[in-house]
């Protein structure tokens, strides 16, 4: 991964995308135990706009370096990966606030885990259910913040609905 | 709950808690493993074989 994030860093410099941040299973194993995933979300920025159409640069870009596209993946020294579009303001906040790190001697940057609950919240899939009882389990969400994100992106009604379903009689 | 079920699961937590609280970097080459571990199980004529019966 850490050959991955160097290729990703270099587009970055390269002025292909603006700033960008790990998400999904990758992102919370920056927080939790790690999970096995087989690909690496990326969360995006575009210099001059967020259309859809500014993808094409990113696969140009890495396709003239070598790197195979399969499917909607990019495999970069062999792991698939999906260069995402914030999708929402959730998103956005969630890649504006992402925390810097280092994986060996590489920069990368991770999105919160309290950004990670939110959205995985928000996307509601079985898995995204698991990966929150996962972090709340885990005791890294701060609740304060955790409330601000969800208030502010209009998630406490399904926080609550969550919360009935999967923790009721475990507090 | 048994007693020896209670330890099991008590032991799955703490082991969690210490993979959890590795630097992030070690966790990294963790999930590289189980990446590999993912990828030859589901290649495995095994498992290709058992996705056909459904």
């Amino acid at each position: 991964m850490k050959a991955t994030l160097e290729v990703i860093n270099q587009m970055q410099a390269d002025g292909i995308i603006g700033s960008y941040a790990i998400g999904g299973a990758v992102g919370a194993t920056f927080y939790l135990e790690p999970v096995a995933t087989l690909y690496i979300d990326i969360l995006i920025s575009f210099k001059k706009t967020g259309s859809l159409l500014a993808m094409s640069p990113i696969y140009d870009y890495l396709t003239a370096r070598g790197h195979r596209a399969e499917k909607e993946y990019i495999i970069i020294e062999n792991w698939p990966v999906q260069f995402l579009p914030p999708a929402n303001a959730l998103v956005e906040e969630a890649m504006a606030e992402a925390v810097a790190t280092q994986i060996e001697d590489v920069p990368a940057r991770v999105m919160t885990a309290e950004h990670l609950t939110a959205i995985a919240l928000q996307t509601s899939r079985a898995k995204d259910f698991s990966r929150i009882l996962q972090f709340i389990e885990g005791g890294t969400l701060d609740a304060n913040r955790l409330d601000q994100i969800l208030s502010r992106h209009g998630l406490l009604a399904k926080w609550e609905e969550f919360g009935h379903k999967f923790l009721k009689g475990n507090s | 709950m048994s007693e020896r079920m209670r330890k099991i699961l008590e032991s799955k937590r703490e082991m969690r808690q210490r993979l959890a609280a590795l630097p992030f970097a070690d966790k990294v080459k963790l999930l590289e493993q189980l990446r590999d571990r993912s990828r030859t199980i589901a290649t495995s004529p095994l498992k290709q074989r058992s996705a056909e019966q459904g």
